[in-house]
């Protein structure tokens, strides 16, 4: 194949968004201002991102983040296992495993990158991996690289769970991975009968608690905390960028396996390790939680109950589980995303997902208030979302075009192993 | 129970897709299923069946009518 035509191959058709006049994707947003982000000159409600304890924009975390540039530079340019290795990382590790309540911690670049990397460095192709037919495009990604037989099981549906661990006699090793919360309907795992039948069938349950670590539980230590799990013997990932507020991911668990991992998972030797200012602010926002979640957390809840309650009197189709996610039914991929350019139109950012990242028909958009706003900002998104046009009555959708041709947007990267569910 | 209605039956209990199955419907647009939904039919095929089907045959499976004539012929299921 000849450059031009290969790199033509590649080519994305946009016309469905250039059809709508509006792409949610890539937005090139602003500094923040008051707590609320700008785009070319205006200022918007930010409801896509994570960052559910509005700690991403906590002067204390910012001061840490500066001590930590002050007394590490920018980065460390080395990877951990040669001298990316900083000070204040082994003491984030540490910190890590004491608010999780496990043996030992691990820090990753991004929680995508420990998700991908962890299953090759744990399981053999002699293996079998059932898997929450909704996880996370990463933990995927990572079981695709294994090569062992895949069993996914219906979402949060423990009797096809134990079907499927009934029929697992053979196998070297059984895993049972999940997520904590599925971060584009709020559900959330039962994984107290998750982690019971594991210990019944001798599997290693593996969680990703992205969306649960600081968000979950009655001090915000996520979803151990959340369903009274003690000693919990399985594999335990997150990442740092959500509720914690920064950058960075994390697994953790035995010693054993962190020691393991430490030494030879591609994923965190051959890849240059979390700045440290980002390790310093990280620890400082456990700080923060530890001190503060009573409070932050009641905020959160309830900016999200006020939410939901102005969803429903303006009658969206509204499909949230028990986690801070609000989850509006869009349908088809053409109506999710005029559905955003509604809320965009209204200066509100959302998130929306459309197929590949969610099944067809099944689009949704993700709003995520958590507690980042005060009473002022709070009012003026409750009047902003009081003049969106219903949702019968939104601007029509030219509906000559194929909608199949959508870019992924917030999904999983086109080629990713897992169709379902690829957006963080 | 013949072998139509036996897989009909699989795939009610083991994806997302419950109403509607008939031979003709077709796997990943009417039935909307994804890597893993496909997956999830595959292995119940297997553990009921007893056997080990090959993903390149499935590759070439869209309706439901294609998953019977695969496991009749190929694999001889009755």
């Amino acid at each position: 194949m000849e450059p031009e035509e290969f790199y033509q191959s590649l080519a994305i058709d946009k016309s469905p968004l250039q059809a709508l006049r509006f792409n949610p994707y890539y937005l090139p947003l602003g500094g923040l201002r008051h707590g609320r982000p700008q785009l070319e000159g205006e200022t918007y409600f930010d409801l896509a991102s994570n960052d559910y304890l509005g700690l991403a924009s906590d002067p204390r975390v910012h001061q840490a983040m500066t001590e930590g540039i002050r007394e590490y530079g920018a980065s460390m340019c080395g990877t951990p296992i040669a001298t990316g290795y900083a000070r204040i990382l082994a003491e984030l590790e540490r910190q890590l495993a004491r608010f999780t309540g496990l043996e030992a911690a691990l820090v990753f670049p991004s929680c995508y990158q420990a998700n991908v990397a962890l299953f090759s460095c744990i399981a053999k192709p002699q293996d079998v991996i059932l898997v929450d037919h909704y996880a996370h495009a990463s933990l995927g990604q990572g079981i695709k690289a294994v090569g062992c037989k895949i069993k996914p099981f219906l979402h949060n549906d423990m009797e096809h769970l134990e079907r499927q661990l009934a029929a697992t006699a053979g196998f070297r090793q059984v895993f049972v991975v999940t997520e904590s919360v599925f971060s584009t309907e709020g559900s959330i795992a039962p994984l107290g009968v998750i982690v019971d039948l594991c210990g019944r069938y001798h599997a290693i349950p593996v969680v990703d608690d992205s969306h649960g670590i600081g968000v979950l539980g009655k001090t915000g230590r996520g979803i151990l905390e959340e369903k009274a799990i003690a000693n919990y013997r399985g594999i335990y990932t997150a990442s740092l960028g959500k509720a914690l507020g920064n950058a960075g991911g994390m697994i953790a668990g035995n010693h054993l396996l962190v020691d393991a991992l430490r030494y030879s998972c591609p994923g965190l030797i051959y890849s240059t390790a979390l700045p440290p200012a980002c390790a310093g602010g990280v620890l400082c926002a456990l700080e923060i939680i530890r001190h503060e979640f009573g409070r932050i957390g009641a905020a959160m809840r309830e900016n999200h109950r006020r939410l939901l309650e102005t969803l429903r009197r303006r009658q969206f189709d509204l499909r949230s589980g028990p986690a801070p996610i609000a989850a509006l039914h869009g349908g088809s991929a053409e109506n999710t995303i005029s559905l955003a350019r509604e809320f965009f139109h209204h200066r509100i950012l959302t998130t929306p997902f459309v197929p590949p990242s969610v099944p067809g028909g099944k689009g949704v958009l993700r709003l995520i208030l958590g507690a980042k706003l005060d009473d002022e900002g709070l009012q003026g998104l409750m009047r902003a979302m009081d003049s969106l046009s219903p949702p019968e009555s939104a601007p029509p959708i030219p509906v000559n075009y194929n909608v199949s041709t959508l870019p992924a947007g917030a999904g999983a990267p086109a080629g990713s192993v897992r169709e379902t569910h690829g957006f963080s | 129970m013949k072998i139509e209605e036996k897989i009909i039956a699989i795939i009610q209990s083991n994806t997302e897709a419950k109403e509607g199955i008939t031979l003709r419907s077709n796997l990943r647009q009417d039935l909307r299923l994804d890597s893993f939904g496909i997956l999830m039919v595959i292995n119940a095929l297997e553990d009921t069946f007893a056997i080990a089907l090959a993903e390149a045959d499935f590759a070439r499976v869209n309706t439901v009518g294609d998953v019977v004539s695969l496991l009749r012929g190929k694999y001889a299921c009755a």
